[in-house]
């Protein structure tokens, strides 16, 4: 056992540490509630906790948990990070926590209601106004605004850390669009999977509880159709950093992810865009900034919100958790009048003290600020990008004189806090347990029957000791909350112990127009990469023969197949307008067509298009699509981006794209209920198909060619639309364009050719929901039904006549040009009738005052 | 003085524009100096959705939702209002300084007792302020006018402001005097000139090429008067234009304008027009008040779709006795 110990350096531990630690206190024994898991780690020994935090990483990133880093040029997700080590807290302490909690969650709400209400506080002087005033959490148009509610505060979280004399102290509350919930939920899922026996003999509490009275809370707030309300989770998008656990929380809740643009204010209530016609909104998760949320009324550059969603509350048709304006209580300053506000409000003090706080709005406070800067963490009330914290003890005496001069211009504009220590945990940090600074964010939630805490939260440490600092944009490590019950938790399903008639009844979620748009562009990259990588995949091992063989007809047909990939792939000048030295030496341009992501239409764009525009809608794929839309894209970028392969690997790394994006397809065909969604997704596919084989023909056999180079080219042709076999079994003869433009075109059971692209694409589109006239077609049924008689009608005699003094099947060529210009209608079409969201809104400029003289 | 105001805006779109929220302060408060009898709106298309309320600072304020898709709106404001020829004029506003009325509007949190406990993390409260038991009235007043001190969207207290404003501002000089010697300044000093600014320009470009409109002067004076500690808040409205002699009125050819006003405790807000160096008195039919422009702003939308769009304004003051 104490070899055991060893391994994961229990012993060493104890010699690191420097202040209060949550394992050990201030003893240099384990606390109880720490001895059994401790001991069962160190059972586990070093080398395997290593594989779990491992297997960890790659659950996570499989999930695609992530993190976005704002700035990160690559613009791609940051990996979450999970310590293995859980935090640990027993139940007697947790119970302290708890009650805490709800009573700054109480106390915060009655805040809120009286600054948006009566403003007592201000009429009595509890509270100075201009520190409410000044603060930009404190929205004018809001005032009056809140509906009569129980509680108003819906969601709100605070930040945890143990000072050095082992107290619990609030860093700072959370009351905008509190975040974090979903990242603890993963972390448990994942944990539950690493350490399954362990977690199992801990008892700790389970999360689902609190997500289930999350839920509840969410619903109760609606003031209409308060059976089966429709919640909508407001995002501003997949860039912001926390989007994973938009749309993870949407999904686990059961809620619709939407974007400013798929919601719209009419009659005073707000309506989502859906494929099916607008249906009423009743309850919005708000996880965009309160200001950001009416062009209207507030920011007015926004393009984040809704246009008169403010005017919606106001008649109260739809309720905000949490309401417009709540960011007002994360004014740090609010933090040293939070005591007397008890007192007045609860007649009881505060048992989660805060850090303690000065407010430089009052003389004699900034007086004893200005006198003890060194000590001192300075902070705007208004928190701005750039200078957040200020230390006073790492300014020099001219920025400390600078400091002063800025807080003595505007005081109430700045307080200032004490530097506090955080205490310790332990952290499995390059194979062995090491102390680390750690917050615990912990997460609350109202519902009728009062407050309710997670029994958990979400842990965070500093990646390097005596690191204060354990943001996720610092690139911290978080860890799983396990607060320990005396008995073993039961698991509450979020779905079965529901009264299913009481909030769910078994609709079709609609589809956001957005999402919808999106969806059809995952279709339709995802035929791009396919055409472009099939055809590249087939011109590779020309490359080498050509050079081999030195046969001309092989050069030729090279270059046309080189030429016919700039095409496809819209990358000119490319193989066609350059000089001849690019075709010449082909290498280096075909490269950049696989590896370089900033020029448009080169594979290494097209997918990382494909995943962002995916990632965009991650609601919708299931955990499988999902792990193999992570895997197409992270391996092409690891392989071939960001790795100096040859052709000969890029070779193997096409074949294993192709079987990617086969897989995706695959279980996207398995996994989706056939109704507006996957029709969108399978539209796109088919277009994009279309479009590209039609491409590929025109520029490979329009052109008439002496025969040698034709054969050539035409076997390439069924090689590059994967038909070679098809053909051989079909014809059992020489390849000849005749026959190859049949199957290729006008076959209708080969999913391959346009004739299958059309039908589908026809079926599709007469599925999909559309108001039309009693027995009108739509515009495009119109088009698409076009196209397809079009094709129908072509004798495939009549398309190989040459123009002989064009050298070119005039003939085929107009069919083709015909279809790509029916099929670019048809996408206008379709965009305008079902992206509606694309419509861009525009602020009427406010009229000019101009004066009279 | 009774005046008829007609005010409308044209929006033209070169796209169809298929739904458009607005809100508009368009219709004349009622306060000491002045009563709105009668206020209505003439908007086509016609709105399918249009109410009425007022805002925080307690302006008039109406939301409207074009619903339908149209290519051109009108929105047209009628209103009727009297304006008495009244004025704050009491020997104490005359004699209050500067200095005082800075002091009084900072004493709320200044004169506070209490101690912050720095030493421990727990129990620390921020000092406790007196004046509850006084008079609520002025202690309401008082409230309200102070956050007429603090920056807002597009005023902010800076050095260079205090430094343009500092030689109004003598030591023991009356507040009336100081504003009025800073109105003189600002008319004096900066050429009135449509062509240079837009609503966008900061009011550092303001101060640094001496120019701008109405819009800009009350803001600059506002900026000027809370770098001093003295609450100033912009009012938005008309001003009647008297043809030159023997010229015909011009129907539509008055404009919104706007000024400021200045808090004096215990006495109220005395208003000022920098762009025509006067006091307002019963020429000046107020629209709206709030910190700045961003507040009253008398007609602002979103349109979805409309592709570019043009816009037109015509304001009438018509004296109707």
């Amino acid at each position: 056992m104490s070899e055991a110990n060893g391994d994961i350096g229990a012993q060493y531990y104890a010699t690191k540490l420097g202040v209060y630690d949550e394992m050990v206190a201030k003893e240099t024994k384990v606390l109880p509630h720490w001895e059994r898991f401790m001991g069962s780690i160190a059972k586990l020994g070093s080398e395997q906790l290593e594989l779990r935090r491992r297997e960890a990483q790659r659950l996570l990133r499989e999930n695609g948990v992530t993190y976005n880093v704002y700035g990160d040029t690559q613009k791609l997700a940051r990996p979450w990070r999970l310590d293995p080590i859980p935090l640990l807290i027993s139940s007697e302490e947790w119970a302290l926590i708890e009650a805490g909690l709800k009573q700054r969650a109480e106390l915060l709400d009655l805040v809120l209601r009286d600054i948006y209400g009566k403003q007592q506080l201000l009429k009595k002087g509890l509270l100075p106004s201009e520190l409410v005033f000044a603060h930009d959490g404190f929205l004018h148009p809001c005032v009056g605004v809140l509906p009569e509610k129980q509680r108003q505060l819906t969601v709100y979280s605070a930040n945890l850390a143990r000072g050095h004399n082992g107290r619990m102290w609030v860093l700072d509350d959370r009351s905008q669009a509190p975040s974090g919930a979903g990242y603890a939920l993963e972390n448990r899922t994942v944990m539950t999977r690493i350490i399954p026996e362990i977690f199992r003999e801990t008892q700790a509490h389970r999360l689902s509880g609190f997500f289930k009275a999350l839920r509840k809370g969410l619903a109760e707030l609606a003031p209409h159709n308060k059976e089966d309300p429709r919640i909508v989770v407001l995002t501003p998008g997949s860039l912001n950093e926390t989007y994973f656990e938009h749309a993870y929380l949407a999904s686990y809740l059961g809620f619709t992810l939407v974007q400013g643009d798929d919601l719209t204010v009419r009659d005073g209530r707000v309506w989502l865009k859906s494929l099916d016609g607008l249906q009423p909104v009743d309850v919005i998760l708000r996880r965009v900034d309160d200001s950001f949320c009416d062009p209207l009324e507030l920011r007015s550059s926004s393009r984040l919100g809704v246009a008169g969603l403010l005017e919606a509350v106001r008649r109260n048709n739809v309720a905000i958790a949490n309401p417009l304006g709540s960011s007002v209580l994360e004014n740090p300053g609010l933090l040293a009048f939070l005591p007397r506000l008890s007192r007045y409000f609860l007649n009881e003090e505060l048992m989660l003290p805060s850090v303690a706080t000065w407010w430089c709005g009052q003389r004699r406070e900034r007086d004893f600020v200005l006198q003890n800067l060194e000590r001192m963490v300075i902070k705007p009330i208004n928190r701005t990008t750039g200078n957040y914290a200020l230390f006073g003890g790492q300014l020099s005496s001219k920025e400390k004189e600078q400091l002063r001069a800025t807080i003595m211009a505007k005081p109430h504009c700045y307080v200032a806090q004490e530097q506090v220590g955080f205490s310790t945990v332990p952290a499995f940090i390059d194979h062995r347990i090491e102390p680390r600074f750690a917050v615990l964010r912990s997460f609350v939630v109202a519902t009728s029957e009062g407050y309710q805490v997670m029994p958990g939260g979400l842990t965070r440490v500093a990646r390097q000791q005596d690191d204060f600092i354990v943001s996720n944009q610092a690139g911290g490590i978080s860890k799983d909350t396990w607060v320990l019950a005396d008995e073993p938790d039961k698991q509450v399903s979020l779905w079965t112990q529901l009264g299913r008639d009481v909030i769910l009844s078994a609709v079709t979620e609609p589809l956001t127009s957005r999402a919808a748009d999106n969806l059809f562009w995952v279709g339709r990259h995802l035929e791009r990469i396919k055409a472009s990588a099939r055809l590249m995949r087939t011109l590779l091992p020309k490359l080498t023969e050509a050079q081999e063989l030195d046969d001309p007809v092989d050069g030729q047909c090279l270059n046309v197949l080189l030429c016919a990939m700039t095409q496809i792939t819209g990358t000119y000048p490319g193989f066609i307008l350059s000089n001849a030295t690019v075709l010449e030496t082909p290498q280096n341009e075909l490269m950049a067509l696989a590896k370089n992501s900033n020029r448009a239409g080169t594979l290494a764009s097209s997918i990382q298009a494909f995943a962002q525009t995916a990632f965009s809608i991650r609601d919708v794929w299931s955990q499988d699509t999902w792990r193999c839309v992570d895997n197409i894209q992270r391996r092409w970028q690891q392989r071939v981006v960001n790795n100096d392969c040859d052709l000969e690997q890029l070779q193997k790394y096409l074949d294993d794209l192709i079987t990617g994006f086969v897989a995706f397809i695959g279980l996207t065909s398995e996994s989706m209920t056939r109704e507006a969604g996957w029709l969108m997704l399978d539209s796109g596919r088919r277009l994009e198909h279309a479009l590209a084989l039609v491409g590929l023909l025109r520029a490979t056999v329009v052109q008439r060619h002496e025969l040698a180079l034709q054969n050539q080219l035409l076997e390439a042709l069924l090689v590059a639309t994967d038909s070679l076999s098809i053909y051989r079994r079909r014809y059992r003869s020489f390849i000849q364009l005749p026959m190859v433009l049949e199957l290729l075109l006008m076959d209708e059971t080969h999913p391959r050719s346009l004739a299958y692209q059309l039908h589908q694409l026809s079926a599709h589109i007469s599925d999909l929901p559309r108001e039309r006239g009693k027995g009108q077609l739509s515009e495009e049924e119109c088009l698409i039904l076009r196209a397809y008689t079009d094709l129908r009608l072509v004798k495939v005699s009549e398309l190989v006549k040459v123009d002989d003094k064009a050298g070119v099947y005039s003939e085929l060529e107009n069919l083709l040009s015909a279809m790509t210009e029916l099929l670019w209608q048809l996408y206008d079409v379709i965009a305008q009738a079902y992206f509606s969201h694309s419509q861009v809104p525009q602020l009427m400029t406010p009229t000019q005052p101009e004066d009279d003289l | 003085m009774k005046f008829r105001i007609t005010h409308s805006t044209f929006y033209q779109y070169s796209q169809q524009v298929g739904l458009c929220q607005n809100e508009a302060r368009l219709q004349p408060r009622d306060f000491w100096r002045q009563q709105c009898h009668a206020s209505r709106f003439e908007i086509n298309p016609e709105p399918s959705d249009f109410q009425e309320r007022s805002d925080f600072f307690g302006n008039r304020v109406a939301y409207f939702a074009i619903q339908q898709t149209h290519q051109r709106l009108t929105v047209t404001a009628i209103s009727e209002v009297t304006v008495f020829p009244r004025q704050i004029r009491n020997e104490l506003v005359s004699l209050v300084t500067w200095e005082q009325v800075r002091d009084q509007l900072q004493s709320q949190s200044q004169s506070s007792v209490g101690w912050a406990t720095p030493s421990s993390m727990a129990g620390q409260t921020q000092s406790q302020s007196q004046g509850q038991t006084q008079q609520i009235d002025v202690q309401d007043e008082l409230l309200e006018a102070k956050q007429y001190l603090l920056d807002s969207p597009m005023v902010a207290t800076s050095i260079e402001l205090a430094n343009y404003a500092q030689s109004s501002f003598e030591p023991g000089r009356p507040l009336v005097e100081v504003v009025a010697d800073l109105m003189q300044r600002i008319h004096t000093d900066f050429t009135y000139d449509p062509t240079f600014t837009t609503i966008a320009t900061p009011l550092s470009d303001v101060l640094h090429f001496r120019r701008g409109v109405c819009q800009d002067f009350a803001h600059l004076a506002i900026g000027c008067l809370r770098s001093f500690g003295i609450a100033a808040r912009y009012v938005s409205g008309y001003v009647e234009t008297l043809p030159a002699p023997g010229k015909q009125r011009l129907v539509g050819a008055d404009a919104s304008h706007a000024w400021f006003a200045v808090y004096v405790p215990g006495t109220g807000w005395l208003e000022f027009d920098p762009t025509n160096n006067t006091l307002p008195f019963d020429q000046h039919i107020t629209l709206a008040w709030g910190r700045d422009y961003t507040d009253v702003t008398p007609l602002k939308g979103i349109a979805f779709g409309g592709g570019q769009h043009s816009l037109s304004v015509s304001v009438d003051v018509l004296r109707l006795d």
